[in-house]
């Protein structure tokens, strides 16, 4: 039926892709951000990093990458430790997450999961806690648990002498635990980006529907989606973020996943809602009123192509804004929950770290961050250039 | 300067060429090589299309051109005062504008600095360059509204634009114009934008402050008909050249190049009704025959059948306003009026005056505040949603601004197709998009264009198009809210054509709204002259035009541009 | 102007009255029974019923919504359960630090941004602007953390020593130009780049008007056209958009307080939500959005000084 000689002409996304095409900083954004995302997947699905958890270098082993020698070390850290550190984290320098730990114990309460499979009294070793393999969905758990062990010594003394062969230094250097700084890096990100992600998509639909009814159908139902509007904005969006996680007291990505997108949909519902009532005027949908379409069909199959990108645009935004809160959140411990590795919960760590000259995991987790976000904000910006050429 | 010859031209633009870049690869040229004079003291027109560079050519004797992505040509030259404006360094160029060389914009209202008094933006330009204290700037500056025609200039002194109207507007910027008293006024349009008995008030006040102060102007225009008003020379501009240049009388009386005549030819006359109006391509074509000498008649007669009654029809806005309050804005006042079968309703009017409105109303675009439209009998404000729907494909409406009316995401094939699936039209798929091509064919497009983006067309291509998916549905009646007022003239002509035929061969009738006086006269049986929600007069068009009876009719008529004529 | 103000304020109950059944509900529907959170492990079934009758969950759901209501309204919401402290002392107390950090941070960034965003909107367009954009991208991804884990407090007040470590004193002179001063250098640094990227955008959008060519027909100068012209116009929406973030920032440098130990008001909501200090989380978000409401009340009557198109009717 479909006559050859028509011209078929490109339409506006096509149109758009083109100009994002042309555009060279975009397309390198673009292929560092699929970079992540592919990353994402293959660590998620136990393609790559699935070991992270081994220790397999000792506590605090230095990057050989960038010419640390692994003495030299030792020596800051027997220097920093009489340095006046103690008095800024007081208490933390033999481990940091201490107090921490014990508090979530206590918020944690009869949560199952937990210290039920820990063969130490609970408190002195918090890492056996830390880490709940059950959870972390790995393949060759019996590889790990031997080592389960001997954890509480290794963390007693902090870097004293291993009995098993463990390395001294590692390309990218170790945490305190001896993981591959690298391999928990490409495992946080995993965390990040997906939380990033699923909140940003959460946030987008519920403030795409919500700002499409308001915009369209506008009366009360307009007013009473605003009223909702009003209240969500009057809070200060960390503080109502910090005021739920306090609530809900309990951590999972999940949690986290719904407490930013059923706070974040704001901002895309008020676009969403402008953009409606701008283009529920507008002459071809006038005009398809007039044809007899219905009021569903005017809203998404005539006014939805022309303001979809706007919501392409939100989505992008709000994955890395989400990705930010991600990190700040982990990073209070309001975050992900502590069997889970994520870039805000290594920066946490990597705050104590620091004082005693161990830079690389904040380094680590800093560049990865950076890198992304860069990459994806350069990219939105792109995005929201090619999609609508009038805005500079 | 003045000691030199006064025979001399005050500007020559000698072969001005400027080139826009699109992007990395598109370039766009706006002029290629134009050359003109203008003596001093006197009225210059430059008259052309959209895209035929004359806004261009004002911007480059400025030097106002955006310098992110035009560039000038190297050999182009503007002589002023013996001096190449072109070469000229940034700060004498500057202590030219708005001191010898002053401009008026099209759009008063945007072209004003909406945060800033009236008062101040006219000191600022006397202190600038006549070197006034604040105080004489003030008081210059009443002297200078009052001699621009502003009521009550001390206490507007202090008003922000969005106080005054559209016309008063446009009166400061000439006040601002004139505060320097230029050499050479340049007006881009400056009453496009208007309503017709205000652009009558402005072109006059332009042609008396130009006598008064000895200056030349420049007046831009797509108009033909306004600068016939005024102008002492023409030139005519297609595609960034001239097509022909002379005094305004040859011009209009003997025009020699084939564009010239063609736009003489395409706007509706006053005087006949041509059967069909002549459309550019007659004209570049290079044929013979030019103009079908044909002429229609116009006008009811006792025994139509009557298919759209409209009675008592009100429509009010009520906005909210304070706690409780609510203000109400009457936008139609009790309108009545009947269209008979295949006949035309013309409704005219300002801005303001409730025209449109009566149309969306009738669509139930807008609900109705009260009164009765009737089609064939019934009416259709009483009828539910779902009642309404088989009425709703007997009724369709072409709008004014193509590039709105189309969704951009829709292929023609759907626009047109869309209609007939929601309505049951055609037995299948492939019966409505031969149906469809049809349409396409009858509107004058071609059928190929069946897969394309509305983007890809010209503003009258789209209104083809939307006049297409109108017919899709067979109305009886048609409503075209100012439907080709936003094409330039030579396209309005061929879409007023087709749409006459369309009427002769449907049988439809047409409700005609629109601001443009003399198209409407054209195209109309009756006619019905709207002023502030109100119906002041109902006519045949050719009695209301030769023997108009309410005052503001006659004001209406008396500010329509007549050309050379006038003179 | 006060018949404006009045109806504003009325407007507000609504929301202000949502606000209160968002809280109400997440407090008493979402979380859990806060009677097992202070009991805390030690708990027997007893004490944990004492703890719900002394905190009137026992009660029906109107009660306790009118106890909060009441509670809002007198400025009591009890002690601390974490400190024991008045929750009403301790907002008292902790605004103090918070502005003298928070109000030089904005007046200092406001400026710099709009003046780096003048500059760039002035050459727009050329390596520069570009420049400075890319810069301003990577600026907002390193994250405000990082800023103040690596640049601010290790490396300039630890190391170099130029800057105090952290603390907070008693008296105001030496909190804001001893103790304030690198908190609000990093402040200004994290925030300068968001800003200055959104108020190019707002310069840009009114650099193409038709006035500004108006402006330049007349022969004025670029700098004046810029300064005089759209600076003017441009102003609205910064003046806007600073107004409503006025609250917000309040919290927003919650991680700085935090850092440097100043006894803010962002500080104590980590705190509290650390020890799950649910009266003080509860005083400290209805007072907050109480806050930002009158703030962008205050955001409108601005408007109207600097917009005379904006009629408060």
């Amino acid at each position: 039926m479909t006559a050859p000689q028509y011209q078929a002409s490109p339409g506006l996304w096509t149109l758009a892709w083109r100009r994002l095409i042309a555009d060279r900083l975009a397309m390198i954004s673009l292929v560092v951000v699929m970079a992540f995302f592919a990353l994402m997947v293959a660590s998620g699905t136990g393609l790559i990093a699935a070991k992270w958890a081994d220790e397999v270098a000792v506590g605090y082993a230095p990057p050989s990458l960038f010419g640390t020698p692994a003495t030299a070390v030792k020596n800051a850290t027997s220097v920093s430790t009489t340095e006046p550190a103690e008095n800024l984290y007081p208490g933390t320098v033999k481990d940091p997450l201490a107090d921490e730990i014990a508090e979530l114990k206590v918020q944690l309460g009869a949560q199952p999961g937990g210290g039920a499979k820990s063969s130490v009294g609970a408190g002195s070793t918090p890492l056996n806690d830390e880490i709940d393999y059950k959870d972390l969905d790995l393949g060759d758990l019996k590889v790990v648990d031997p080592i389960g062990a001997e954890l509480a010594e290794i963390l007693a003394t902090t870097t004293a002498a291993v009995e098993k062969p463990r390395v001294d230094s590692l390309p990218f250097g170790a945490d305190k635990w001896g993981h591959d700084v690298i391999l928990k890096v490409i495992k946080g990100s995993e965390t990040s980006i997906f939380v990033g992600l699923a909140a940003a998509l959460v946030a987008t639909i519920i403030g795409t529907i919500l700002g499409a009814v308001s915009g369209y159908y506008g009366g009360w139902i307009d007013d009473f989606l605003n009223w909702f509007y009003s209240i969500f904005t009057a809070i200060p969006y960390l503080l109502l973020i910090l005021a739920i996680a306090a609530v809900l007291n309990q951590k999972g990505v999940t949690t986290i996943v719904m407490i930013l997108g059923l706070t974040g949909w704001t901002g895309v519902y008020r676009l969403v809602r402008a953009e409606y009532i701008k283009h529920s005027t507008r002459e071809y949908v006038q005009a398809a009123d007039a044809i007899g379409a219905s009021n569903m069909r005017r809203m998404f199959i005539h006014i939805f192509p022309n303001v979809s990108h706007i919501s392409l645009v939100q989505l992008s935004v709000h994955t890395v804004g989400f990705i930010k809160s991600e990190v700040i959140l982990s990073f209070l411990g309001f975050g992900v929950p502590v069997d889970k590795v994520s870039w805000g919960s290594m920066l946490g760590e990597a705050q104590n770290e620091l004082i005693l000259g161990y830079w690389w995991q904040l380094a680590a987790a800093t560049i990865a961050m950076a890198i992304l976000v860069t990459a994806f904000s350069m990219f939105t910006d792109a995005l929201r250039d090619a999609l609508d050429p009038k805005i500079k | 300067m003045n000691s030199q010859d006064q025979a001399a031209p005050l500007l020559s633009v000698r072969d001005l060429r400027v080139n826009f870049r699109l992007d990395k690869h598109t370039n766009f040229e706006a002029l290629k090589g134009v050359s003109f004079d203008i003596p001093r003291e006197k009225t210059i027109a430059l008259v052309g299309e959209s895209g035929s560079g004359k806004s261009v050519s004002s911007l480059a004797i400025l030097g106002l051109l955006p310098k992110e992505n035009a560039t000038v040509d190297a050999r182009s030259q503007i002589i002023y005062g013996g001096r190449d404006l072109l070469k000229l360094p940034g700060d004498e160029m500057r202590r030219l504008r708005g001191k010898e060389i002053s401009m008026i914009f099209q759009d008063p209202m945007s072209s004003l600095n909406p945060v800033l008094s009236i008062g101040n933006q006219l000191s600022e330009i006397l202190m600038l360059h006549m070197g006034l204290n604040a105080r004489q700037a003030k008081d210059r500056s009443i002297a200078l509204l009052e001699e621009v025609g502003l009521p009550e200039p001390s206490r507007r002194i202090n008003a922000y634009p969005f106080q005054l109207s559209g016309g008063q507007q446009q009166r400061v910027m000439i006040a601002m114009a004139m505060a320097c008293e230029p050499k050479l006024l340049i007006a881009d349009e400056p009453t496009t934008a208007l309503d017709v008995t205000i652009q009558k008030q402005i072109i006059d006040l332009v042609d008396a402050l130009r006598k008064k102060h000895g200056m030349a102007v420049l007046w831009i225009s797509h108009d033909l008909a306004v600068v016939g008003e005024i102008a002492d020379r023409v030139i005519v501009m297609r595609h960034g050249e001239i097509r022909e240049e002379g005094p305004t009388r040859q011009i209009f009386e003997a025009a020699q190049d084939r564009y010239t005549q063609a736009l003489i030819q395409c706007r509706p006359p006053l005087d006949h009704r041509p059967k069909r109006l002549a459309v550019i391509d007659d004209f570049m074509s290079g044929a013979d025959i030019i103009v079908d000498p044909t002429q229609a008649k116009r006008g009811l007669s006792a025994n139509d059948e009557i298919v759209l009654e409209v009675k008592n029809l009100n429509k009010e806005f009520v906005s909210r306003e304070g706690l409780f309050g609510k203000r109400v804005m009457r936008a139609v006042k009790d309108v009545s009026f009947s269209l008979p079968k295949g006949k035309t309703v013309g409704l005219v009017g300002e801005s303001g005056s409730g025209k449109t409105t009566v149309g969306l109303t009738i669509m139930r675009l807008h609900q109705a505040s009260s009164g009765e439209v009737l089609f064939k009998g019934q009416d259709l404000l009483k009828m539910s949603k779902k009642e309404q729907m088989p009425f709703k494909r007997r009724i369709q409406i072409i709008f004014q601004n193509p590039y709105a009316s189309l969704n951009p995401r829709f292929v023609v094939g759907d626009i047109l197709m869309e209609p007939m699936r929601i309505h049951g039209i055609g037995e299948n798929e492939a019966e409505r998009e031969k149906l469809a091509r049809q349409l396409l064919d009858r509107v004058g497009m071609s059928a190929l264009t069946f897969r394309k983006y509305p983007h890809e067309f010209s503003g009258g291509q789209r209104q083809r198009v939307a006049v297409a998916r109108a017919l899709s549905m067979k109305p009886d009646v048609l409503i075209c809210d100012e439907s080709v007022s936003a094409l330039d003239v030579s396209v309005q002509a061929q879409v007023l054509n087709m749409l006459q035929d369309l009427q002769e061969e449907f049988q439809m009738s047409y409700i005609f709204i629109s601001h443009d006086l003399a198209v409407v006269k054209y195209i109309s049986d009756q006619v019905i002259v709207m002023n502030q929600g109100e119906v002041v007069e109902i006519a045949d068009s050719d009695e209301i035009y030769r023997n108009p009876q309410h005052p503001y009719t006659q004001k209406l008529l008396g500010s329509i541009p007549r050309g050379w004529h006038a003179h | 102007m006060s018949s404006f103000i009045l109806r504003r304020l009325w407007q507000m109950i609504p929301t202000m009255l949502g606000v209160v059944l968002l809280v109400f509900f997440l407090f008493s529907f979402v979380g859990g029974d806060p009677a097992y959170l202070l009991a805390g492990k030690i708990s027997n079934k007893e004490q944990i019923e004492n703890i719900r009758t002394q905190l009137g969950i026992n009660q029906p759901y109107y009660v306790q919504l009118w106890i909060f209501i009441k509670q809002i309204l007198t400025g009591d919401f009890g002690v601390s359960w974490a400190t024991n402290e008045p929750v009403s002392h301790i907002i008292a107390t902790r605004i103090g630090p918070s502005l003298t950090v928070l109000i030089p941070i904005m007046i200092i960034e406001a400026v710099l941004a709009v003046l780096v965003a003048l500059g760039v909107a002035y050459v727009r367009g050329s390596l520069t602007d570009r420049a400075i954009m890319v810069i301003c991208t990577v600026a907002m991804s390193v994250s405000l953390l990082v800023y103040i884990i690596i640049v601010g407090q290790y490396v300039l007040a630890y190391q170099f020593g130029w800057f105090p470590v952290q603390g907070w004193g008693e008296s105001f002179s030496e909190n804001l130009f001893h103790y304030s001063l690198l908190p609000i250098l990093l402040g200004v640094a994290v925030g300068i780049a968001p800003n200055t990227r959104l108020y190019r955008t707002f310069i840009l959008d009114e650099i193409n008007q038709d006035y500004v060519r108006t402006a330049r027909a007349k022969g004025l100068s670029e700098h004046k056209v810029m300064l005089k012209h759209v600076l003017r116009n441009a102003l609205i929406p910064i003046i806007t958009n600073l107004m409503i973030y006025l609250p917000s920032l309040l919290i927003g440098h919650f991680l700085i307080e935090r850092f440097f130990s100043i006894p803010g008001i962002g500080r104590e909501v980590i705190l509290a939500v650390e020890r799950s200090d649910f009266p003080v989380i509860k005083a400290i978000t209805v007072y907050v959005a109480a806050a930002t409401m009158l703030s962008n009340l205050a955001a409108d009557l601005l408007y109207k000084a600097v917009d005379p198109r904006v009629q408060l009717k």
